[in-house]
C-alpha cells in the first residue's frame, strides 16, 4: 500500500511536469552536480520525453493499484515492496535523461529493478530463475551495446549531453553514424522485444507477477522504442534509406513472428508476451516508414508515420496493460494461467471477464476502440507512401502493408482464442470451476486502463495535439499533420479523415437499432434454451470442448515450417496382444524457433567448453601447485630464450 | 409394395425436406434400402429430400430399427435437437412394431413408444419405392 502511494506520488509529480512541457513546448531542465559522482545528473524533459512520461504514468498507476490486491501471489514481501517504487520512478525518469551518464545510470537501474521484480516468485517456481537469467543476460548485453553506441557519438563530440551530441553528430562520418545506429538499434531493440532479440519476453513476462508484467510490457518496452527514436531521429537526425529499411524489416518480422506465436500459445501470459513483440513490430513498421519518408524528403508522411508510431505505443500501453492485469486477476482467481485449465470465467467473474473482452477487442483494432485509431494512422501513412520515388522503398512499403494485414488477422486469432477458450465454455479445472470475482481494487485498476482504451478510441482528438508536439520535437522542421476539428480528425495535405466519435455513435446506434427492431418485429416464439448438440451423447464433459491447442491447430498446420511444433505420441500395448492398447499419451509443444536456432547452439557450445575446462580444476592441490610450477618454468624459459 | 401408413407431413416441409437418419438398433437391412433410395437408380433427391449430417440441419428424422435401451435417450435428444416444424419417419417393420425383435431383452420398444411418429413405412425391409413414396407424400413433388 505504501509502495503504491509512493508510486502514485512520483507519477503525479512527473506527469504534471510532462503536461506542462507538452502544453508549452519548452523543455524542463534540472541539473545537479552532486547527485551523481563525476558526471552529475542532467534532466531535460523534452516534449518527446514528456509523452513517454505520461505513457509510463498511465500504466504505472493502475498496475500498482492492481498490485495491492495481487499481493498474496507475488508482490508481497519487503523486496518487491521496495523495488516497485524504484522501478516506477526510474521508468518515469529515463525519458527525461539529458546526458549519456544520466541515461545509462537510469537505464541500468531500470534493468536491475525489473530483474529483481521478475525474480519475485523465485522461491515458488524453478522456472522463474531460468527466466531471470535469460532476461539478465539479454538486457545487459543490450545495455553494453547502447553504451558503445553512445560512446561512438560522445568520443566525437567531446561532451556527453544530448544537446552537444546532437550538434556534433551532424559532422560525424557516415560509416561511424551507421555503426552507432545499428549498434543502438540492436541494444534498444533487445529491450523493446524485437525479433530476434525477443526471447526473454515469453520467458520473463509469464514468470513475473502480473502488475510487473504490465509495467514491463506496457512501459519498459515502450522505452526501448523511445531509445530508437532518441538515437535515430533526435541525436543522429535521420539517416540513409537502408537504416530505415532495416527498421522496417525488423518491424515486419517482429509483427509476423510475434502474432504467429501468440496465435499458437496456450499460456495466457506467454500469449500476451508474444503479442507485445507483435505490437512493437507494428510500431517499428511505423518508425521505419517514417524514417524512410524523411530520407526521401517526404516530411509530411514522415511526421504522419511518427504520429502513428507514438499513438500505437500509447494504445499498446493501455490495452496490453489491461490484458496483463486481467491475466493477473485470472491467476489470482483460478491459480492458473494455462488456457487449457480455464474456461467459463465470464459467468464466474462477469466484470473482469467483460473488461478482458473489451481490451481484447481493442488489441484486435476493432472500432470504436483505440487500437483502430493507431492502425488507421499507420495504414494511412503506409498507403500514402506507396510511391515515394525510391526503388527499395517502393518495394518495401507494399510488403509492409501486406505484413501488417497478415499480422492483424493472426492477432484476431490469438485473442479470439484467449477470450473464447479462457472465458467462455465450461471450466476445465477445479480452479476455474471455483473461481470468484477478484477484489474491487483489481477490477477498478483494469477498468481504468480499459476506460483509456475507450476514450482514446472515441476521442483521439484529446491526445493528438500532444502527440504532434512530441513528434515535432523528434522531427525538427515539420509542420502539423493532423487537424482536429471538434471530435473529428483530418490529415493535412493528404486525403484522409476520420470521425471516431461519429463512428462510435453509429456502431452503438446500429447495435441498439437491430436489437430493438428484432424485439419489435420478431414474431418468433421465445427461444428455448437446450443443451448443446453432442451427437446424442449421454454425458458431456468439459474435456469435449475446443482447447487452446486444438483451436490454434489449423494455424500451426499452415505455418508448420516456422513454428515446428514438437509432437510426441506414445502408445503402450498390453503384454498379451498388440491389439489391446493400455495407454495413449500425447504431448505437443511449440518452442520458440529463433531461440532453438540462434540461441541454443551457442549456449550448448559454451556449456561444452565449460565442461572441458572443469577438467583443469579437479580440486587437487597437487595439480594446482604443478600448474604454478609449470607456468613459472614456461616464463623462465621464455625469458631465457628471448633475452 | 405395401403403402405407407400416412402420407401427410407439415405443409411447411413441402418442396424441400432435410433428413437426419438415426439407426436406433436396426439390423442394417433398412439402411441398405435407404442408401439405395438415395442412390443413382432411385435418386430421392429428385423429389426434394436430402440426407444431412446433423439434426441441427434437419427438418426431420428417419428412424430405423427397434429402439434399443442404449439408443432410447440419444433418440430423444436427437429429436430435441431438431428444429420445428419437424417430421419423424419410422422406416421398416421393426420401427413400427419391433418386428422380429419384439420382446428382446435389449429392446425398449418401437419408435412410436419413444418419440411421436408422423409417418411410417412398413416392410422388412421396405423397398426403395415405398420409402420414396412416403417422402414424396411429405415433399409433395
Amino acid at each position: 500500500m505504501a509502495a503504491a502511494l509512493l508510486c502514485w506520488g512520483a507519477c503525479g509529480l512527473e506527469a504534471a511536469a510532462a503536461v506542462r512541457v507538452l502544453a508549452s513546448g519548452h523543455p524542463v531542465v534540472l541539473r545537479s552536480a552532486e547527485l551523481l559522482a563525476l558526471t552529475g545528473v542532467n534532466i531535460v524533459l523534452t516534449p518527446l520525453g514528456a509523452f513517454f512520461v505520461l505513457l509510463v504514468a498511465m500504466v504505472a498507476v493502475p498496475a500498482t493499484l492492481h498490485g495491492i490486491g495481487y499481493a498474496p501471489h507475488g508482490l508481497s514481501g519487503r523486496m518487491a515492496a521496495c523495488t516497485v517504487p524504484i522501478f516506477v520512478t526510474v521508468l518515469l525518469l529515463v525519458p527525461a535523461a539529458g546526458s549519456v551518464a544520466t541515461f545509462m545510470v537510469l537505464w541500468e537501474l531500470m534493468a536491475l529493478s525489473s530483474l529483481a521484480l521478475v525474480l519475485a516468485d523465485q522461491a515458488r517456481r524453478e522456472s522463474v530463475r531460468s527466466a531471470g537469467t535469460w532476461y539478465a543476460v539479454i538486457t545487459h548485453v543490450g545495455a553494453a551495446l547502447i553504451l558503445v553506441a553512445f560512446l561512438i557519438l560522445a568520443a566525437h563530440s567531446g561532451s556527453q549531453t544530448f544537446v552537444a551530441l546532437r550538434t556534433s553528430a551532424r559532422h560525424l562520418a557516415l560509416p561511424w553514424r551507421s555503426l552507432a545506429f545499428v549498434v543502438a538499434l540492436v541494444g534498444f531493440g533487445s529491450k523493446a522485444g524485437v525479433v530476434p532479440f525477443h526471447v526473454w519476453l515469453p520467458k520473463a513476462h509469464p514468470e513475473a507477477p502480473s502488475p510487473v508484467s504490465a509495467l514491463m510490457s506496457g512501459a519498459m518496452v515502450a522505452l526501448g522504442v523511445y531509445g530508437i527514436v532518441l538515437f535515430g531521429d533526435v541525436l543522429l537526425g535521420g539517416g540513409p534509406v537502408w537504416w530505415w529499411l532495416v527498421v522496417l524489416a525488423l518491424g515486419a518480422a517482429s509483427a509476423l513472428y510475434g502474432s504467429l506465436y501468440a496465435a499458437s500459445s496456450t499460456d495466457l501470459k506467454r500469449l500476451l508476451a508474444y503479442s507485445t513483440t507483435d505490437n512493437v513490430g507494428l510500431v517499428l513498421l511505423a518508425l521505419g516508414a517514417s524514417g524512410l519518408f524523411a530520407a526521401t524528403r517526404h516530411p509530411l508522411l514522415a511526421a504522419l508515420g511518427m504520429v502513428g508510431a507514438l499513438v500505437l505505443l500509447l494504445n499498446h500501453a493501455a490495452f496490453k496493460g489491461a490484458l496483463f492485469l486481467s491475466a493477473g486477476s485470472v491467476q489470482t482467481a483460478t491459480g492458473s494461467r494455462d488456457l487449457d485449465q480455464l474456461g467459463g470465467l465470464l459467468r464466474r467473474m462477469p466484470q473482469s471477464g467483460a473488461l478482458f473482452l473489451v481490451a481484447a477487442a481493442a488489441i484486435c483494432a476493432l472500432p470504436p476502440l483505440n487500437g483502430f485509431i493507431g492502425e488507421w494512422l499507420l495504414f494511412q501513412s503506409l498507403l500514402h507512401g506507396v510511391d515515394i520515388g525510391n526503388t527499395a522503398g517502393d518495394v518495401a512499403i507494399p510488403l509492409a502493408v501486406a505484413a501488417m494485414a497478415l499480422t492483424a488477422g493472426l492477432t484476431v486469432v490469438a485473442f479470439v482464442k484467449a477470450a473464447g477458450i479462457g472465458f467462455l465454455g465450461r471450466p476445465r479445472s477445479t480452479g476455474a470451476e471455483s473461481a470468484t470475482e477478484v477484489p474491487g481494487t483489481m477490477r477498478f485498476a483494469v477498468g481504468l486502463l480499459v476506460g483509456v482504451c475507450v476514450v482514446l478510441g472515441v476521442l483521439p482528438t484529446l491526445i493528438l495535439p500532444a502527440v504532434e508536439r512530441a513528434v515535432r520535437a523528434a522531427l525538427p522542421g515539420v509542420r502539423q499533420v493532423t487537424l482536429t476539428h471538434g471530435v473529428g480528425l483530418q490529415l493535412v495535405g493528404l486525403r484522409g479523415m476520420l470521425e471516431p466519435a461519429a463512428l462510435a455513435a453509429a456502431i452503438v446506434a446500429a447495435v441498439a437499432g437491430v436489437t430493438a427492431l428484432r424485439r419489435i418485429l420478431s414474431r418468433r416464439p421465445a427461444p428455448t434454451v437446450v443443451e448443446a448438440w453432442g451427437c446424442g451423447r449421454q454425458l458431456q464433459t468439459a474435456r469435449m470442448q475446443y482447447t487452446a491447442t486444438s483451436f490454434a491447430e489449423p494455424v500451426g498446420r499452415v505455418f508448420d515450417d516456422v513454428l515446428r511444433p514438437v509432437h510426441d505420441l506414445d502408445i503402450s500395448h498390453a503384454a498379451e496382444s498388440r491389439y489391446f492398447v493400455e495407454a495413449v499419451s500425447y504431448r505437443s509443444a511449440v518452442d520458440d524457433s529463433i531461440e532453438r536456432v540462434l540461441y541454443r547452439p551457442p549456449i550448448a557450445a559454451v556449456r561444452r567448453w565449460g565442461q572441458l575446462a572443469r577438467h583443469l580444476q579437479p580440486g587437487s592441490v597437487h595439480r594446482y601447485l604443478a600448474y604454478g610450477f609449470g607456468a613459472l618454468v614456461v616464463v623462465l624459459a621464455a625469458v631465457a630464450v628471448l633475452r | 409394395m405395401a403403402p405407407a401408413d400416412a402420407l401427410e407431413g407439415p405443409p411447411e416441409l413441402s418442396g424441400s425436406l432435410q433428413l437426419r437418419h438415426v439407426d436406433a438398433g436396426s439390423c442394417n437391412g433398412c439402411e441398405l434400402e435407404i442408401a439405395s433410395s438415395f442412390g443413382p437408380v432411385y435418386d430421392a433427391e429428385r423429389f426434394g429430400a436430402r440426407l444431412v449430417a446433423s439434426p441441427r440441419h434437419a427438418d426431420g428424422l428417419l428412424v430405423t430399427g427397434p429402439v434399443t435401451k442404449n439408443m432410447a435417450a440419444p433418440l430423444t435428444k436427437t429429436l430435441e435437437a431438431t428444429p420445428r416444424p419437424r417430421v419423424v419417419i419410422a422406416i421398416g417393420d421393426c420401427a413400427r412394431n419391433c418386428g422380429v425383435f419384439a420382446g428382446g431383452y435389449g429392446v425398449a420398444g418401437a419408435v412410436g413408444d419413444v418419440v411421436p411418429v408422423d409417418v411410417s413405412v412398413p416392410g422388412c425391409p421396405p423397398e426403395p419405392t415405398a420409402i420414396i413414396e412416403a417422402l414424396r407424400g411429405i415433399t409433395r413433388r
